[in-house]
């Protein structure tokens, strides 16, 4: 249990107060001792967003307040026929859905103005948070106040719906007759039927009163020509089947109509989620955006590198064949040498087999001599040999 | 008539009282009304480390922000200074707290202060805020001040703890410190007691106060009793009377409140534990409600598809709204596997459902002619629809159920606390053992050191003699081989010592689990949680020495173990200090409160105890809630002086 010490820290001001005056402590705001300045409201500056908020706060109190007014009125879709006053005809019924429906909109503009506004003005972090979570809580409070409407609007809705079937249901005694005579005088009723059931859709009230002097005349026309006992039948019997038929699309309608309803309750939960889901989807195409962007600038460096990778690879590649170039050259004589020695040998050898052999230490001399005289030797050596 | 009062006084928990209690603080001490339109206020939230752990486990975020608060900030860290917004303040009147907020009425930080104070504040204390209030010319910007009386935190419906944040003050080592002066113990007994006045406050009921003779509990009882009658005395300031929630209810049944010291039963909280909630806090990271996993190591092959295997540390909430929590909290682990897996096939049943009528969905634009087809599926896609929240709900629970049982269940399997479950199980009922304590301390498969050191300890408690030095010789020496610090050891032999001048040990429930179908021991073989080489062990009930002692308290029972317990009657006139008590009738309520720091096994006795009796109730409350590492790391300072 909380107890509530506010007044002890009342009594304990004044006492600290009294006691500073005492000791001749000159305070702050206490120092002039008078009561009025010592409770008085400090003078700070209200900030501009506050005061703004709460403008916008006051503004959806006003819808609330309007809507919850004219709550009773708006959904009793029989008021006109069951209560003498605060009837509220369709058209005004219309203008208060117009309106609040402005007013909504304005108000949620409002509400992104301040959003875009607190964002824009650069604060701490704890700051922007704060406003942040106080615009949710605005935003939380509009979406309550719309649902109020919707729900108002949902059940006045619902309400004609009814109202509808209901004199639906009324005329059909009548439709029977009706067909009865309909099959016979095709040429003057289409008209006038689809004028009468517009009529009854507009003005189900109105339809009993129209009916009956109308009945009076189709039974004039009854009374002119006799029909015989088979004619009878034969209508009796299409009457059946029309009957059937109309009771069968009745069903059907107001089938449809059942989940027409149920789909519009769908289909307004969706709309909220496609709603909740639009800022989720923006930042999902920003991040698709970066990464795009990013896998862009990616393909160019990893492009860019094949292209360092190419060039290096080519420098590796020229280098290594001055590399080997080099290492050519410089041996070249070495090479050519041996070659001759090569050729040399051979027919040195077969010299040896006629008996003028020459020792190992000759030929090696030969070859000495033959890399002293350089690359134009070969000729010159095959010729010392065949000596 | 009277039932149905009874029943409304015993709906309100004492968490539920708690939360009202907040609830009324963050809207400004104004009965909280839950209105659909009602005009948004926002305002911030201050508070302390204490406010913190008193708010965090019983509300969420989202509750907070459900109440109009947009930032709820720790006092002590860096705030911008936000006008226009009103804050409320939750804190303890503490010397560093009244600083702070002097310099931030001076600082005029916020635009209205609505202080709030978790314990009474002292009448110089509010002169110094009144000071800097009127130094400030802030006076009127201080809309309102509370005394809140909240310093506790409540746990579970049925369970409460003191603080956390100080709580190396009021820890068992504190109380049992042989070197502490009588000024140190008398800032510990005012810290536990100010803490339990400020629940009976909030419970709005005297108790009636019983504890056993020459130990802390006696001290606190003591100074309790004080406490309640100095402000029952004062009848124009009692906080006793007038429009306490429930003072009016509780006049003619008053609570009992058992204080138990910690050291009549040194066992339990050494004991390996087998239920969920238990093991939950023995072996994991498990602090105010909150589960801190490190990573779930090991492959995860969950049959939803393989999960990449996450590194990061990650913390689960298990709150009340949890219902698996709620229902399996107290259930023996094996139970708990296999609820999971229970509940995991539901879950994927429902998906099941949804998806096929996804398919259908998809299907039913081809052939149009299904009218009959079309209604029903606008039905089912409407319920689908309805039902996703739920599900999604659903399957976060069940993840996080997964991942604990799963990070349990290593645990369970790397240490074999199945098998130290069971052998501790045997020592405390003294039945015969199959294995030499010896082959499990020196077996270096079977736990870490500190596992061993819990099992010798038991033994070593609750052995009736204790073993002739050159046993103890043999075992510490296997103790040092396997690792483990002896310190504890020394403390438990002074305190055996002692403890065998006092009374003869507390001899322990002699039923014991039995292990069901150890032939069928391996769980249903499609199970995640295979729990093979994991003895499906079945907890049987048994009274654990706490519960024993409410019992025969709760029940006037006369037992020699109780009958010599303290009797205090805070509304009686006279203290009297006879142990007989007036009132011979059985307790309805009672509270159980462990001076020295509980645990979970001792709560679920508790409740396991009370779900048998009807009508009663039974909360625990503890000076420090601790798991056995922490109890023998405590032990261990203890042994080192």
């Amino acid at each position: 249990m909380a107890v509530d010490i506010t007044l002890l820290f009342r009594a304990s001001v004044k006492t600290v107060k009294t006691r500073n005056k005492a000791l001749g402590v000159a305070v702050g705001g206490g120092a002039d001792g008078s009561r009025d300045e010592l409770f008085r409201r400090s003078p700070r500056p209200k900030s501009d967003f506050s005061s703004r908020a709460r403008e916008v706060i006051s503004h959806i109190g006003k819808l609330r307040d309007f809507l919850l007014e004219h709550r009773k009125d708006y959904i009793n879709a029989y008021s006109h026929i069951m209560s003498e006053y605060g009837r509220m005809t369709d058209t005004e019924r219309d203008q208060i859905d117009q309106d609040a429906q402005t007013f909504m909109r304005t108000c949620s503009e409002a509400i992104q103005q301040l959003r875009t506004q607190a964002h824009k003005e650069i604060h701490s972090q704890q700051v922007k948070e704060h406003r942040s979570a106080v615009l949710d809580f605005i935003e939380d409070y509009l979406k309550r106040v719309c649902k109020l409407y919707s729900e108002q609007r949902a059940i006045r809705v619902k309400r004609v719906v009814d109202k509808k079937r209901l004199s639906k249901l009324e005329p059909e005694p009548r439709t029977k007759t009706r067909a009865s005579v309909s099959s016979e005088k095709v040429s003057r009723s289409p008209s006038q039927e689809s004028e009468e059931k517009s009529v009854t859709e507009e003005y189900p009230e109105k339809v009993p009163a129209e009916s009956q002097p109308e009945l009076g005349t189709w039974g004039d026309g009854k009374g002119e020509d006799e029909l015989s006992p088979e004619e009878i039948q034969m209508f009796e019997q299409e009457n059946q089947r029309l009957i059937g038929e109309m009771n069968s699309l009745f069903d059907e309608v107001r089938q449809i109509e059942g989940r027409v309803v149920e789909i519009s309750r769908l289909q307004e939960i969706f709309t909220e989620k496609v709603l909740q889901q639009e800022a989720e989807i923006d930042s999902i195409h920003q991040l698709v955006v970066g990464a795009t962007e990013n896998i862009k600038e990616g393909n160019e460096d990893i492009r860019e590198a094949i292209k360092n990778n190419a060039g290096f690879r080519v420098w590796v590649l020229f280098f290594l064949v001055m590399c080997s170039f080099s290492l050519l050259f410089l041996d070249c004589g070495n090479h050519i040498c041996a070659e001759s020695m090569l050729v040399f040998t051979g027919p040195h050898l077969g010299v040896g087999a006629d008996g003028s052999a020459l020792p190992p230490a000759k030929s090696c001399a030969v070859y000495a001599k033959s890399r002293v005289c350089g690359a134009d030797t070969g000729t010159l050596v095959f010729f010392l040999c065949t000596e | 008539m009277v039932g149905v009062k009874m029943a409304t006084a015993a709906a309100a928990s004492i968490r539920e009282r708690q939360t009202v209690a907040l609830k009324r603080m963050l809207n400004f001490n104004v009965p909280h009304v839950k209105n659909s339109t009602g005009e948004p206020v926002w305002k911030v939230l201050i508070y302390d480390r204490f406010g913190q752990d008193i708010i965090s486990p019983l509300l969420s975020v989202k509750e907070l922000r459900d109440m109009g608060i947009t930032l709820h900030l720790l006092l002590h860290s860096d705030r911008d200074p936000i006008p226009d917004v009103p804050a409320v303040y939750f804190v303890m009147p503490t010397e560093e707290n009244i600083d702070r907020m002097c310099q931030d009425l001076r600082n005029q930080l916020y635009e209205s202060y609505y202080l709030n104070f978790i314990s009474a504040i002292s009448r110089s204390k509010l002169e110094d805020i009144a000071n800097a209030a009127l130094a400030a010319s802030a006076v009127t910007q201080v809309a309102k001040v509370f005394d809140q009386y909240l310093n506790f935190i409540t746990l579970e419906d049925d369970m409460f703890v003191l603080c956390n944040q100080n709580k190396e003050l009021v820890s068992y080592r504190a109380i049992n410190r042989p070197d502490i002066t009588d000024t140190e113990m008398e800032t510990v007994m005012d810290t536990i007691v100010d803490s339990l006045f400020c629940f009976f406050v909030t419970l709005g009921a005297v108790p009636i106060i019983r504890c056993s003779r020459g130990t802390a509990a006696e001290m606190v009882a003591v100074k309790l009793d004080k406490k309640l009658r100095e402000n029952l005395r004062d009848a124009r300031n009692s906080l006793f009377t007038g429009d306490t929630l429930g003072a009016g209810q509780f006049s003619f049944q008053r609570p009992l409140l058992v204080l138990v010291d910690r050291n009549i039963d040194l066992a339990t909280p050494l004991h390996h534990t087998w239920t969920y909630q238990a093991l939950v806090h023995d072996v994991l990271d498990f602090h105010l409600n909150r589960v801190n996993l490190e990573e779930s190591s090991g492959v995860e092959n969950s049959p939803a598809g393989a999960r990449p295997k996450r590194k990061n540390k990650k913390s689960y909430d298990l709150t009340p709204v949890d219902k698996f929590w709620q229902k399996h909290k107290g259930s023996p682990f094996p139970e708990v596997a296999e609820s999971v897996q229970q509940e995991l096939e539901s879950y994927r049943a429902q998906e099941d459902e949804v998806k096929r009528l996804k398919s259908i969905m998809g299907l039913e634009g081809e052939d149009e002619g299904a009218i009959s087809m079309l209604s029903d599926n606008t039905a089912k896609l409407t319920s689908a629809v309805s039902s996703l929240p739920e599900l999604l709900e659903k399957k976060r629970l069940i993840d996080l159920h997964t991942n604990v049982a799963t990070a349990v269940l290593e645990h369970i399997k790397a240490r074999k606390l199945d098998v130290y479950f069971e052998y501790e199980e045997k020592i405390m009922s003294k039945t015969t053992l199959d294995k030499s304590l010896l082959d499990i301390i020196s077996d270096p498969d079977a736990g870490t050191p500190e596992d061993k050191m819990r099992l010798f300890l038991i033994y070593y408690i609750s052995a009736q003699q204790a073993p002739s030095e050159a046993d103890l010789e043999q075992y510490k020496k296997a103790l040092t081989d396997a690792g483990c610090n002896l310190n504890p050891l020394q403390y438990i032999k002074q305190w055996k010592a002692f403890a065998k001048m006092a009374s003869a040990p507390a001899s322990y429930g002699n039923t014991t689990t039995k292990p069901m179908g150890l032939l069928s021991r391996v769980m249903n073989t499609g199970s995640q949680f295979v729990m093979e080489g994991v003895k499906n062990l079945v907890l049987k009930q048994q009274n654990l020495p706490v519960t024993r002692i409410l019992d025969n308290l709760m029940e006037m029972k006369s037992n020699p173990e109780t009958d010599d317990y303290r009797y205090f009657d805070p509304k009686m006139l006279r203290g009297n200090d006879s142990s007989v008590p007036r009132n011979k009738n059985p307790f309805q309520e009672a509270i159980v409160f462990v001076v020295g720091g509980g645990n979970y096994i001792e709560y679920q006795n508790l409740v396991d105890y009370i779900k048998g009796k009807q009508g009663k109730h039974i909360l625990y409350g503890c000076s420090e809630l601790f798991n056995a590492t922490q109890f023998i790391k405590q032990l261990s300072q203890l042994g080192q002086k």
